[in-house]
């Protein structure tokens, strides 16, 4: 009884962390309709400027803020300095391959350069509430007071950011400048300051995504960081299960995801992670290709 | 002349010249560069296979190397278990692919751009963890391929990487000629139509779906060569063989290549082998400071890429067409 | 336009063609072995291949600073023979291909003489298929990995193990965890891998048999579903000892996930993911250490009352300033030390041959830190053969039990595990190699 109670529990923690980083993609997504691979470098170096700041500060909290703050500013810079020049020449076939593969430079310049800084440094983040799971009546359960906190933020960034697309004028500027730019620049919306804002929240997010997981871990934090590279695959698999054109979606879609491996993983074979990650993703999308929260074929934004 | 060489004799001279140069380039290099010589044309295999996919029906795959792994995979199968001749096991190995590939391929019709991304990003995850599952896929540590000796003829003491460099570059000399005369068939116009806009080569009465699945399936052909290729100039395969990398690099090389010309390939493929000999070198002369020599190959090449992306988006042979162009027009005023 | 890039290209291979068929009267490269390469009057070149970079590297990338301060340490005392010792390092982020393409480049263009140390079983499985260091006859001296395969004189002749071998070590294991800790509950998480699968065939032969078993895929470490996943599983079946047998990160992912679960058996960590130094980056604090079990064949890193270590000690900070001294600097300047005592064996007369015959002959008699017998011979290239078991306190310092080294020596194969009487023969004066 306890084993599928912790069971479940695990499968949504975890796919907590997966839906952060699923939003963050799917920001971007409907922002500026790129794929942005580099989310997980940004994500990496928000963290590290996140660790810096709690080196000087002494608190989660105020390092956690300036992380998505400073995060949102990279973010911003690096759709000014590449990405506008990458979506004026983009044009023919190249279009929809050239942002994946900008992305992915990009993603190795962050990682190299944080290696050559600051490569082979011990940096753990400690979590700062306890991470050892409640305690009901003798058992252990695999949920902690940061684990809770890690699934109310997802909710909380889910409905803000819900809300600012769909309710708001910004959002709406956002929503047409990706989907029809020059249609909305008649309109009179400043489609480029607009898309790197679009590039600044999903900066903020991914940061969120950073700053949360690693605690999450075992806390440590490297360069080459396989849990970041992990949280990316997953994490777009995630915003794709969910559709990519819906918040909403991208919980769903990590929340699914989470706990279907887990189930898999206790239950059927510890082995099958990443086929499973796999074959989930295929049958969503062959019983509905545009992801679950995915509205059908014809333009949406 | 120009029906000459715009015919199939034109194009079998050209790449039967080709290959009688590097039959004597071969001869005239070092062992090291020899056996890079057939790295460089298992790469040139494995990035014409995305330029066909990406470059000419416009469908993004990430998850190329799962592909080149089935190749590779494939064909050491088809030694170590049937003893096949090795020539017998390439063609194992991109029929094996195909077929794996047209399964992909009626799949990946159905889904777009991103979502197609994904799902084959998720392929490359997952698909070489399978050889853990079974044991007759040899696990993490992988299963030996041996091509064998070079043949007798040759003497004792011919260079078992110069024989290589042979079957490497005869095969993608081979698969480039073949390329070269389906894009430029009516199954390439068809794709190119396809690539500029779907809704308009329906309406055209060409059939979408089968289409961009017969380009998924050749692609996986071909990259099924590649990974062949791969594993005899590794003399293995395993998982860590086919890390997600790959996958990026062959992509990366599509890229510098100009996704949607082929005779770019070789700049793609050259920059793939070259780079990181060229990182090397460079950090040395910085000094041998751990951190930085680790972490410098994959910076520049990170750096080229993303100065190719945004100043040559469509590589640079293309660059160089429409340069050609503009000057011949601004000359014919 | 296409066309007339086809017409130049096409004229121009034809003119290149015609010059090079007059040329061709000048004969291939022949492929031919030399024997003294990388050797010359007063040097000798030689390589290592390994993870400097990548997931795989924490700990690892610290071992050809250590190799190279032992080297630098007896360059500065007259070399071997005369002469002087430098190594070419080459990251193969732990991809069998880029292993290749490194180990290539060592021998066609660096030249060196030997390999020493490289690291990785799918790595080195990769180099000895295709370069072959055995068909070219280069010494592929003392290779970083468990693998039990590498002692086989006929499949890898120029090949060395050095470390004890998986199988050996998950023997060793069923037979302390028999004595010391009968009639418990126990658990076993193992790489769903060769690595993970030689344990299990090892701890099969050994005659312990596991109440929870808990298999991960490779990789499948680093995200957060699975670590939790395997202490619900453990505790579920209500294993008492757990053993383990995974890489260092899942190791770090294991003791993280239990502590978060108030789980707290007795572990037991393989020697692959046993490392302090790796656990600790990784993120565990120091106190979670206390009571952690491993095994190890080489003295406590901290055990300043072996005479190795102190000489190890002393040249880390003199040569290799910066590098905190742990386990892998204490390995890697062993195995420095060994090929040090093997070049010496191989004579003034330099040669591949010479070395390889050198080993098999003498090696059984060279001095090492190793706290078992080293036993490579003309028909078996194995390497040490044993382990003894240690305690980590709250500082994660591994102190050995009762305070002595005991040993338990076994083979790779059905051979019994029984405790050593072996004695490690004392250093050679200030740690230099004996001629």
């Amino acid at each position: 009884m306890f084993t599928f109670i912790d069971t479940l529990l695990i499968g949504l923690t975890s796919g907590a962390v997966y839906s952060l980083m699923a939003i963050a993609l799917v920001l971007v997504w409907r922002s500026t309709r790129v794929v942005n691979f580099a989310q997980a470098g940004q994500a990496l170096l928000s963290t590290y400027i996140g660790y810096e700041c709690m080196g000087r500060f002494h608190s989660f909290w105020i390092a956690l803020a300036l992380a998505m703050i400073l995060g949102a500013g990279v973010s911003a810079l690096i759709e000014m300095l590449f990405m506008r020049t990458l979506f004026k020449r983009n044009t023919g076939p190249i279009a929809g391959v050239a942002p994946i593969i900008a992305t992915l430079g990009l993603l190795g310049i962050i990682r190299g350069g944080i290696g050559i800084f600051m490569g082979g440094k011990e940096t753990i983040i400690r979590p700062p509430l306890s991470n050892v799971g409640f305690t009901i009546s003798g058992h252990t359960f695999a949920l902690s007071p940061f684990k809770l906190v890690i699934l109310s933020a997802v909710l909380i960034m889910m409905i803000l950011l819900s809300l600012i697309f769909t309710k708001t004028n910004i959002g709406l500027a956002l929503r047409a400048s990706a989907y029809a730019p020059e249609i909305a620049r008649l309109a009179g919306v400043k489609v480029d300051a607009i898309r790197t804002l679009g590039w600044a929240i999903a900066g903020a997010a991914g940061a969120a995504a950073g700053m949360l997981q690693t605690p999450n871990g075992t806390g440590a934090l490297s360069p080459d960081s396989l849990e970041f590279s992990l949280l990316l695959v997953f994490g777009f698999i995630a915003a794709v299960i969910g559709g990519l054109e819906s918040l909403v979606g991208a919980v769903i879609g990590g929340l699914l995801l989470g706990l279907v491996l887990a189930i898999v993983l206790m239950y059927v074979n510890a082995t099958l992670l990443f086929m499973t990650a796999f074959v989930l993703l295929i049958v969503v999308l062959l019983v509905r290709p545009q992801g679950i929260m995915g509205k059908k074929a014809g333009r949406r934004a | 002349m120009h029906k000459l060489i715009h015919s199939n004799i034109g194009r079998l001279l050209f790449f039967g010249a080709l290959g009688c140069l590097l039959f004597l380039a071969g001869n005239r290099v070092d062992e090291l560069r020899v056996y890079q010589g057939a790295t460089l044309a298992m790469f040139v295999v494995a990035i014409s296979s995305i330029i066909l996919l990406t470059g000419y029906s416009g469908q993004v795959s990430l998850g190329h190397g799962a592909l080149l792994a089935i190749g590779g995979y494939s064909a050491v199968l088809a030694r170590n278990y049937w003893s096949l001749p090795i020539w017998l096991c390439f063609a194992v190995a991109v029929l094996a692919t195909a077929a794996a590939g047209s399964v992909l391929g009626t799949a990946a019709a159905r889904l777009s751009g991103p979502y197609l991304a994904g799902t084959t990003l998720a392929l490359a995850v997952g698909l070489p963890s399978i050889a853990n599952q079974f044991s007759f896929l040899g696990g993490e540590q992988g299963l030996l391929f041996d091509v064998g000796a070079p043949p007798a003829f040759l003497g004792a003491d011919f260079s078992p990487y110069k024989w290589y460099f042979w079957i490497a570059s005869s095969a993608a000399l081979i698969a480039l000629w073949w390329l070269q005369n389906i894009l430029r068939s009516r199954y390439g116009r068809t794709w190119r139509a396809v690539r500029g806009n779907e809704v308009a080569a329906e309406l055209s009465g060409i059939h979408v779906g089968k289409a961009k699945t017969l380009a998924f399936t050749l692609s996986a052909g071909l990259a099924g060569l590649g990974g062949a290729l791969l594993a005899m100039t590794i003399g293995t395969v395993s998982p860590s063989a086919f890390p997600l990398t790959l996958s990026f690099s062959l992509l990366t090389g599509a890229v510098l290549s100009g996704v949607t010309t082929l005779p770019g390939v070789m700049i793609g493929a050259v920059t793939l082998v070259a780079t990181p000999e060229i990182a090397n070198a460079i950090s040395h002369r910085l000094g041998d400071s751990g951190a930085v020599t680790s972490n410098l190959p994959g910076l520049l090449v990170s750096a080229l890429l993303i100065l190719v992306v945004m100043l040559v988006p469509n590589g640079p042979v293309e660059q160089l067409r429409s340069i050609r162009t503009r000057r011949s027009v601004s000359t014919s005023r | 336009m296409i066309g007339t890039n086809r017409r130049k290209l096409l004229v121009a291979s034809a003119v290149l063609v015609t010059g090079a068929l007059t040329l061709s009267a000048i004969p291939a490269q022949a492929f031919s072995v030399r024997n003294e390469v990388g050797v010359t009057s007063n040097s000798i070149k030689l390589g290592i291949t390994l993870p400097m970079t990548g997931a795989a590297s924490p700990g690892y990338n610290k071992i050809p600073g250590a190799m190279k301060a032992y080297f630098d340490y007896v360059n500065a005392n007259g070399g071997v023979n005369g002469r002087k010792i430098t190594l070419v390092v080459k990251d193969d982020a732990y991809t069998p291909t880029a292993s290749v393409q490194a180990t290539n480049e060592l021998i066609l263009q660096d030249k060196v003489f030997a390999m020493v140390g490289a690291l990785g079983t799918a790595n080195n499985k990769a180099v000895a298929a295709l370069v072959n260091p055995g068909r070219r006859g280069i010494p592929d001296l003392f290779v970083n990995t468990g693998f039990s395969g590498f002692a086989d004189k006929k499949a890898y002749p120029t090949t060395f193990s050095l470390f004890p071998s998986y199988i050996m070590e998950a023997k060793i294991m069923s037979m302390y965890i028999k004595e010391n800790f009968p009639g418990k509950k126990l658990g076993l998480l193992y790489q769903a891998d060769d690595f993970g699968r030689d344990a299990l065939a090892g701890f099969k032969t050994g005659g312990v048999t596991f109440d929870v078993t808990v298999p991960y895929a490779p990789l499948s470490q680093a995200t957060p579903t699975t670590p939790p996943t395997w202490i619900t599983k453990l505790q579920a079946g209500g294993a008492e000892v757990v053993v383990l047998f995974g890489v260092s990160s899942a190791t770090a992912a294991a003791l993280g996930a239990a502590y978060a679960m108030k789980y707290h058996p007795q572990w037991i960590l393989g020697s692959v993911g046993g490392d302090a130094t790796a656990i600790k980056l990784a993120g565990v604090p120091a106190p979670l250490f206390t009571g952690v079990q491993t095994a190890s064949f080489l003295p406590a890193p901290a055990d300043t009352t072996d005479e190795y270590v102190k000489l190890f000690q002393t040249i880390n900070t003199k040569y290799n300033p910066g590098a905190t001294f742990d386990n892998n600097i204490l390995a890697g300047m062993n195995t420095a030390f060994v090929t040090v005592q093997a070049i010496a064996a191989a004579g003034k007369n330099l040669t591949r041959k010479g070395l390889i015959t050198a080993i098999e002959t003498k090696g059984s008699t060279f001095a090492s830190a190793g706290l078992t017998p080293m036993a490579p011979t003309a028909t078996s290239h194995a390497g040490y053969n044993g382990y003894w078991f240690g305690t980590y306190d709250g500082t994660a310092t591994l102190k050995p039990n009762g305070g002595v080294y005991t040993v338990y020596t076994t083979d790779s194969g059905a051979g019994a595990v029984a405790k050593s009487t072996y004695k490690r023969p004392a250093m050679p004066v200030n740690g230099l190699p004996t001629n």
